[in-house]
Parts: C-alpha cells; sequence; structure tokens
C-alpha cells in the first residue's frame, strides 16, 4: 500500500534574480514494506524533498498524499496530528531534549501521544537491538555521537508511526553502526510494514533499500 | 510541568541564579513595602485607635489640625455626642534631667469623651488631674518610667507619666495625652479659643458654623504634613521595583526561550504541539518566580525577627501577599513575552 505520494511537487524559493527552484516537477511513492534511498549530494534539494513530505512545509504547486490524505486539505493542526501520529523523523540533528535522560525522552513522547505508543517489553527489546538499553539513564551529552543517533531512532520509532523519515541518519555513525541502523531500517519496513524513506549522500546503505532515487538539483529519478 | 521542572532540575546553576535574582528582587520589594507600611502607621496609629471618620476643622486651617483654632462659642455650639470629641494638639518637646529628650505630640482630651474613655492603657491609669500624662509606649524605651515627672517645653510646670499607651503615634511623633485643659496651659493661647478639632465616629456629621467644615478622615490624614509625598515616593519605588522585575524576568525568559528554540523546533516537527510547549515555558517561569518569591518571604520573615524595634517596619501580611501576587502577575506576563516566539518556530529552519 502506498503511504507516502508526491504529485509534480515543485518548490520555489525567492523571487527574481534570486529564485531558486529546489524540486522541480518531482513525483514519488514509498509504499508500506520497503525502505526508499534518495541519495543526493548537498544542496540537491534532499531537505526540502524531506520537509514537504514529512508535511514541515507546503510545496509551491504540485500534491502530496499520506495515506491518501491530501495535505492541501489539511489545517495546520491536522498536520501536527498526523505528524504526531503517523510520520516519525529522524534528524541530523538527533532530535533529543538536552535535559531529559534517555527513559525520559520516550516519557515526553508518553505526555503528548497517550496511546498507540510501543509497550514497555518492545521498546525494551529495540533499545536491545540498537545496543543503548544500558544507556536508558544517560543525558544526551553523556552519550557518544553514534549513541545519540541510535536514541533519536528510538525516539522516531516509539510512536510506532506508519512512516518513518530519516535525514542523514548515519552521518555520525562509523561504518558498523552504518550496517546496524541500514539493517535495522530494511528489518521496520519489511516486518512491521513501514514505509522507510531515508535521504543521505551515504552510499553504504544502498545495500538494504528496495528503492533507489537520485536526487540532483531538485530533479528526481529512479534508480533502482 | 514534566518539561518544565525537568529542565529545572537538569540546569540547577542557570536556574538557580534566576532564581536568586527574583529573590532578590522579591525581598527588597517586601522590605520597602513594610517599610513604607511602618512608616504610614506611624503617621496614622492614634488616628486608627480613634476609629474616627470625620474632622471638624477651621475652614482656614488648610486641613492641618495645628493650624485650627475653635473657639468657645464654636465649640459650646458643636453637637458633642457619645462619638464626639474635642482635641487640642500642640508640639512639645519632653524633658527629664537625667533622660534624652523627646519631640513629641500633646493631645488634649476631655475625660468625659470617647478617646480618653476607650484609652487602652498598658501600664500604669488614664490621667486623672490636669498635671498628669498617659505616654506612648516608646517613652518607655527610652527610659521613662511611670511616676516621673516630666517637663513639656520651657514651662516652669511639671506633669507626671502615669501610663503608657501602645500606637500613641501621630505624624511619626509620640503623643503625650492630657486633659484638654492642660493643652490650654500648655499652648498659651488667647483664652478664648478652646480646642483645634473635634472628631468624630459619626460618618455624617452636620456643622452649622460657616468658619468650620468636617472633613472625611481620610482626607485628614492625606493631608498630614508631609504623609502623601512619603508615601508616594515609596509607591513609585515600589511601582518601578515591579516595572524593573518585569522587564528583567521577561529578558531572562526571552534569552533562555530562545536558546531553546532549536529543541522546540525539532518537538514540534515531531508533533508536539505549540500549546504545549507555552504551557511549559509559563509553568517553568511560575515555579521559577513562586520559589524565589517563597525564598524571598522567608528572608524577610527571619529579617522581621531581628530588625531594631526603632526601625519603623509593619510586616502586614495581607499587603505583602498582594505585593507576591503583583510579582507572580508580572512574572506570567513576562513569560508570555516569548510565546509569539514559540509559536513562530519554523521547523523547517533546524532541519533544512
Amino acid at each position: 500500500m502506498t503511504a507516502l505520494t508526491l504529485n509534480h511537487v515543485n518548490k520555489t524559493f525567492g523571487k527574481g534574480i534570486a529564485k531558486v527552484e529546489a524540486l522541480k516537477d518531482v513525483n514519488f511513492s514509498a509504499d508500506q514494506g520497503e525502505m526508499t534511498l534518495i541519495l543526493g549530494p548537498s544542496g540537491s534539494g534532499k531537505s526540502t524533498f524531506l520537509t514537504i513530505a514529512g508535511s514541515l512545509q507546503t510545496p509551491t504547486d504540485g500534491e502530496v498524499l499520506i495515506n491518501g490524505d491530501d495535505l492541501r486539505h489539511l489545517s495546520a493542526k491536522k498536520r501536527e496530528q498526523l505528524r504526531l501520529n503517523h510520520l516519525g523523523f529522524v534528524l541530523q540533528s538527533y532530535n533529543l531534549v538536552p535535559y531529559l535522560t534517555v527513559k525520559e525522552q520516550f516519557k515526553l513522547v508518553d505526555k503528548v501521544k497517550k496511546s498507540g505508543n510501543l509497550s514497555a517489553s518492545q521498546l525494551d527489546d529495540l533499545l536491545k537491538l540498537l545496543g543503548i538499553d544500558q544507556l536508558v539513564n544517560k543525558y544526551p551529552d553523556q552519550l557518544s555521537g553514534g549513541q545519540n543517533q541510535r536514541v533519536a531512532i528510538a525516539r522516531a520509532l516509539y510512536p510506532n508511526p506508519e512512516i518513518i523519515l530519516a535525514d542523514e541518519p548515519t552521518a555520525a555513525l562509523d561504518s558498523a553502526h552504518v550496517e546496524e541502523v541500514g539493517k535495522l531500517f530494511a528489518q521496520l519496513a519489511h516486518t512491521q510494514n513501514k514505509a522507510v524513506v531515508v535521504v543521505t549522500h551515504d552510499l553504504r546503505l544502498k545495500d538494504y533499500a528496495d528503492k533507489i532515487f537520485n536526487i540532483t538539483d531538485g530533479v528526481i529519478s529512479q534508480e533502482k | 510541568m514534566f518539561l518544565a521542572l525537568k529542565e529545572i532540575k537538569h540546569e540547577k546553576l542557570r536556574y538557580g541564579l534566576v532564581i536568586s535574582m527574583v529573590v532578590l528582587i522579591s525581598y527588597l520589594i517586601f522590605i520597602l513595602t513594610s517599610l513604607a507600611q511602618g512608616l504610614g502607621s506611624q503617621n496614622t496609629a492614634a488616628i486608627d485607635t480613634w476609629n474616627i471618620k470625620q474632622v471638624v476643622l477651621n475652614k482656614d486651617s488648610d486641613i492641618n489640625m495645628r493650624q485650627s483654632f475653635l473657639t468657645t462659642q464654636q465649640v459650646d455650639q458643636l453637637h458633642q455626642g457619645k462619638n464626639d470629641a474635642v482635641i487640642g494638639q500642640a508640639a512639645v518637646v519632653a524633658k527629664h534631667s537625667d533622660l534624652p529628650q523627646i519631640s513629641a505630640t500633646f493631645i488634649g482630651i476631655k475625660p468625659t469623651q470617647f478617646i480618653y474613655k476607650d484609652m487602652k492603657v498598658i501600664k500604669g491609669h488614664k490621667p486623672l488631674t490636669d498635671r498628669q500624662l498617659v505616654v506612648d509606649s516608646s517613652f518607655e524605651t527610652k527610659r521613662y518610667k511611670l511616676g516621673q515627672w516630666i517637663k513639656l517645653n520651657s514651662l516652669n510646670q511639671k506633669y507626671q507619666i502615669v501610663g503608657f499607651v501602645k500606637n500613641a503615634k501621630i505624624n511619626i511623633s509620640p503623643i503625650a495625652y492630657g486633659r484638654l485643659s492642660a493643652w490650654k496651659t500648655i499652648s498659651n493661647l488667647n483664652p478664648n479659643l478652646a480646642a483645634n478639632a473635634l472628631v468624630t465616629r459619626s460618618k455624617h456629621y452636620k456643622v452649622t458654623d460657616n468658619n468650620l467644615k468636617a472633613y472625611s478622615v481620610s482626607t485628614f490624614i492625606n493631608n498630614l504634613p508631609g504623609y502623601t509625598a512619603q508615601n508616594m515616593t515609596f509607591e513609585f519605588m515600589i511601582g518601578f521595583l515591579m516595572v524593573i522585575s518585569l522587564i528583567v524576568i521577561a529578558i531572562f525568559l526571552y534569552i533562555i526561550t530562545n536558546q531553546k528554540l532549536p529543541n522546540y523546533a525539532v518537538l514540534r516537527a515531531q508533533g508536539v504541539p505549540a500549546k504545549t510547549l507555552v504551557i511549559s515555558t509559563i509553568m517553568q517561569s511560575l515555579i521559577l518566580v513562586v520559589s524565589g518569591i517563597l525564598i524571598g518571604a522567608l528572608l524577610t520573615w527571619l529579617t522581621s525577627l531581628v530588625i531594631p524595634a526603632a526601625v519603623p517596619m509593619t510586616f502586614n501580611v495581607p499587603v505583602l501577599s498582594a505585593v507576591a501576587a503583583g510579582l507572580v502577575l508580572t512574572s506570567i506576563i513576562g513569560a508570555i513575552l516569548p510565546v509569539r516566539t514559540i509559536m513562530k518556530i519554523d521547523p523547517v529552519k533546524v532541519i533544512g
């Protein structure tokens, strides 16, 4: 089932000589049960693509559908609820609250999303899988970059979203952990029927992807 | 509340400094308010104990009892019921050879009228003759004793202290109560003058003499020499401190909130409603300010235990509570200022 669709999406910033076309007639779809990789260099439009797909900004024209809902017809509040209930973001900047321990990062999710989150045993399994089950009482500044990134991944998966959008999730990881994260995303897609979309320039993740797109100067094309 | 408390717990030094600032501001405001209350009550303490509603003065007195003189004929024409009392006021210097001089106010009263009758003597008894006085308890702290004979001004005549009363002060000056007949001697006035004023517990005292006028007690108090100027000085100081504290708290919260914007942006991207972050910011400011005020109140209470009796401070709990409520209100206003910034957070700026 298609979870995320972008049809003829364009995004333009500025006017006149300052005009920049960040996305040009982008057509894209991500299905549940698949891991999709979007590869591109810096400045290619990857982050713009991700923020539009994640309902954080609106395209200049074109339509974005999440689980069949056209984002153009949703209010800001509805889009907020959609992000909370159906989307999981894994960001380059770790998305962790610095004054909460690892355990409390999940407690915060419980405070704003009262139901539908992973159970305690599912969370334990996830933390073990990511190798961070011994770090639950640590603050983000007590963790390494790689550990922070793995906690951020767990934090994004905890609300049990159908769609996972990851922005350079392996930027701070060594090769061993890149392999773990690649396997984890593929496993989540295949065993838990998630639609996983990863934007990255890390070619090491190609081995785990079901579909691969390349993005250059705002133009997207399918490689695999 | 969860985010607010966790952040305070984790950032102890930063929020400890903010609380310290609130402690100092609230302590200063509490002490100033107590001082204003203390000085204010020293101006009106005696008037408050009389529990009067109106004061009849000469129309040309500029609402000043010392400048108001009532003739015998005028006093005789005034209705003098159980709620009315004629009084004479004179500035005196009390002297005793072995003791420091005291600048005081002599208040002459009639033993048949309510001020004399309702007088609560804490030591000794009420004056029974023209030569006897009941004085404010501050005389006792300056080593004046019961039975002592003192001189008033440069008069040859001596007066005996026969009693002490509490809160007998007018215009910051301690009162020596005596007979109205003694006031005539002390004042050395024209024999035709019988009193300075008539004070009454009646709200609607009728004055028929065109040269006299009944003033409300609040008008009379506001015209006590220096009273309004002194009160306004304190009110302005407290008001400006409140405004300054509002600005300081708002600036602190604005800076702290701005530092948290990247985190808030990520939380907004994850679907955490702006309302949750706004409530967290306001709750955090309330926790900081209420903690600061409570510590400030504790310090004020400790100060009240050690402050010398000579310092005119009154720790009036309802007034201090109102001041504390004002500070809490200013903190809420201060916390609301960065709310717009939180509402306008653009998660894209953090991600992109």
